[in-house]
């Protein structure tokens, strides 16, 4: 065996520049491998994250109806009690921030854009949300005033700019039309795009008050420690709810689907790519293997002639090819790490490049990869493995030719 | 020691059938010294791979130490060859990568023989062969004779019954053919190892004990002579 290993190393430095060539293509395969998926566990993790933050928490509470019908955010379907929903949610281990929903028009100037409008609580959002850190110009909601917090995609659409006033159309909650006039106290800019590009906030007491809500909200935003797999905890608090007929509570995962299934799309999509730059490193092994088969098959000839075992003489050609794909792994996850480090630690700007275009990912501005130790593992195991395969086939074939036609072969 | 009984061997080129041995029979003492002789195409390499296990006979049946080897699969094949057969061939054919030790011990490291006994073995064994001193150099630092010296010393290192030589001198200018054949002689006599050459070189037939003539795959002579 020590003397298969020793043939095999040598072989490989005999073929200096081949190996290099061949293990270089596994590099880059390596190193493509390692930057796609960290860059796209970083965006995912990221957009969790930023849902998480900007857009959902942990979970949300609200009426059966107003689930069924989220799209139009009907405030006839607000919870009517939301201090029995908090009452009931005591001691479950929850923070709990109300927020009311609902569709506007917001007209300045000239123009008029329908968007989102959330109605918070200043004193306990931030418990949960964090759009506070996010005001780049003006400053946060105060409770009780006529102001409102616009995201900075749908301030420039409007071409408003802080201290000036707008006026939002809506309905009440019993449909009828009531118009509200706002100053502009603070724009927003949040690494997540769905916030920033239709979204206007304003405090909970203004939106009770013009809407006709009477204490009714129609969401109690949660956020709770184990949000990263909420299903047990989701299922405790359903029972908890179960006294209160027609409420529920949806965590962030059934709430944000569409992104989740826009994740495992780009993930499937970008494991073909993926595929793809490993069939090319497997060609270029494979090609290698195939040239250092046939430039030896004399050698091979002379080395059954002498009695070599046909499977000694293929594991040495293993050996090589995995020693090929060890160089390739090695320096593939070498250069992957940097890269991956690079991308942790600055990340891309994209904005530039993407501006405002929808990408499915909850982030905007610089994308940031993350640390997948489970997928670089698997890289380095299955490009030495591979490595090795695509050496059995050449090997094989060398080893069908007769002794004798091998020690012919020119 | 090897007994050749009416052995033929037929090869297919194309739709023509060519007779390469037409019942060759033929029996070899052991510590003979025997060159194989004849034309181009008169069947003597193919001969000297039936006998050195790497081709199959058509018909007929070759013994070794009284072993038929026809019935043999490929796994027994090998093994009889790693054994009791030693390989000169023409091109040297030394693994590039290996030094002139390296080359030499791997056909004991194939028997399972390591450590002291193989240092011992080989550095011996190339003393003999007149390559002490040279252990560490790769094939390509070598002379084309100096290359053969250890193809001989490979082949002879593991004690086999019979090493089968083809056209061994062929790479090789006169005096360097005549000193491997010196050498081949003298292991020949101090190690009583069989040697079967394959040649057309007049030089090589002189030097035989024994010389046997091939033409169209057919014996025309067997001539015995006096070491």
């Amino acid at each position: 065996m020590r003397f298969l290993i020793s043939l095999a190393w040598k072989n490989l430095s005999r073929y200096r520049r081949r190996t290099l060539i061949t293990a270089g293509a596994l590099a880059v395969g390596l190193l493509f491998f390692i930057f796609l998926d960290g860059w796209l566990q970083g965006a995912a993790r990221e957009s969790e994250r930023n849902i998480i933050w900007y857009e959902s928490g942990s979970a949300k509470v609200m009426t059966d109806e107003y689930l069924e019908d989220l799209k139009s955010m009907p405030l006839k379907h607000a919870i009517q009690d939301p201090a029995a929903v908090e009452q009931v949610l005591e001691g479950a281990g929850v923070t709990t921030t109300r927020r009311t929903t609902f569709a506007g028009e917001i007209f300045h100037g000239e123009g008029s854009l329908y968007v989102k409008v959330v109605a918070l609580d200043p004193r306990t959002d931030e418990s949960i949300y964090r759009l506070s850190e996010t005001v780049t110009q003006g400053r946060y909601l105060q409770p009780g005033e006529q102001g409102v917090l616009l995201g900075e995609w749908l301030a420039q659409d409007l071409g408003v700019e802080v201290g000036e006033e707008i006026t939002v159309r809506t309905r009440t909650r019993y449909g009828a039309f009531q118009t509200i006039d706002l100053i502009v106290v603070g724009v927003l800019n949040s690494p997540n795009p769905m916030i920033n590009k239709g979204t206007a906030f304003i405090p909970l007491s203004l939106a009770d008050e013009v809407l006709e809500m009477e204490g009714a909200v129609t969401e109690l935003t949660l956020y709770f420690p184990e949000w990263k797999n909420p299903e047990e905890k989701i299922q405790s608090l359903r029972t908890r709810l179960s006294v209160l007929p027609g409420i529920t509570v949806e965590s962030w995962k059934d709430l944000s689907r569409d992104f989740l299934m826009i994740a495992q799309a780009k993930s499937a999509g970008s494991s073909v790519l993926l595929i793809l730059v490993f069939i090319i490193a497997a060609v270029g092994i494979s090609n290698t293997m195939l040239m250092a088969v046939y430039e030896r098959v004399r050698e091979i000839g002379m080395m059954r002639a002498m009695g070599m075992k046909d499977a000694d003489i293929r594991l040495s050609f293993l050996f090589e090819a995995g020693g090929i794909g060890l160089i390739g792994a090695v320096a593939g996850v070498g250069l992957g790490v940097i890269a991956n480090w690079l991308m942790v630690r600055w990340g891309i700007d994209m904005s530039a490049m993407m501006g405002r275009v929808d990408i499915g990912y909850r982030v905007a501005g610089v994308f940031r990869a993350a640390w997948h130790p489970q997928a670089i593992v698997a890289g380095f195991i299955f490009a030495i493995i591979a490595a090795m395969l695509f050496s059995i086939i050449p090997s094989s074939r060398a080893l069908r030719m007769q002794i004798t036609e091998a020690l012919r072969y020119e | 020691m090897i007994r050749v009984e009416k052995v033929t061997k037929d090869y297919t080129v194309g739709q023509t059938v060519v007779h390469a041995l037409r019942g060759v029979s033929l029996e070899i003492e052991k510590g003979e010294f025997i060159s194989i002789a004849g034309p181009s195409g008169s069947g003597k390499t193919t001969l000297l791979n039936l006998i050195g296990c790497l081709d199959k006979a058509t018909s007929g049946e070759i013994y070794i130490a009284e072993e038929a080897v026809s019935s043999k699969d490929r796994k027994e094949l090998a093994l009889l060859r790693r054994k009791r057969l030693g390989f000169v061939f023409q091109s040297f054919n030394l693994i590039p990568v290996l030094n002139a030790y390296e080359n030499v011990s791997f056909a004991l490291s194939l028997l399972g023989i390591n450590g002291s006994e193989l240092r011992e073995r080989t550095y011996g064994i190339l003393g003999e062969v007149g390559l002490g001193g040279m252990e560490a150099r790769l094939p390509g630092e070598l002379s084309g004779g100096q290359q053969q010296r250890v193809a001989v010393a490979r082949a002879l290192i593991k004690e086999p019954d019979v090493v089968l030589a083809d056209e061994p001198t062929a790479n090789l200018d006169s005096d360097t053919g005549r000193d491997i054949l010196d050498l081949m002689a003298a292991l020949n006599e101090k190690h009583g190892t069989t040697f079967v050459f394959s040649t057309h070189d007049r030089m090589v037939m002189d030097f035989a004990q024994r010389l046997v003539r091939l033409h169209d795959g057919e014996i025309t002579s067997d001539e015995r002579r006096g070491s």
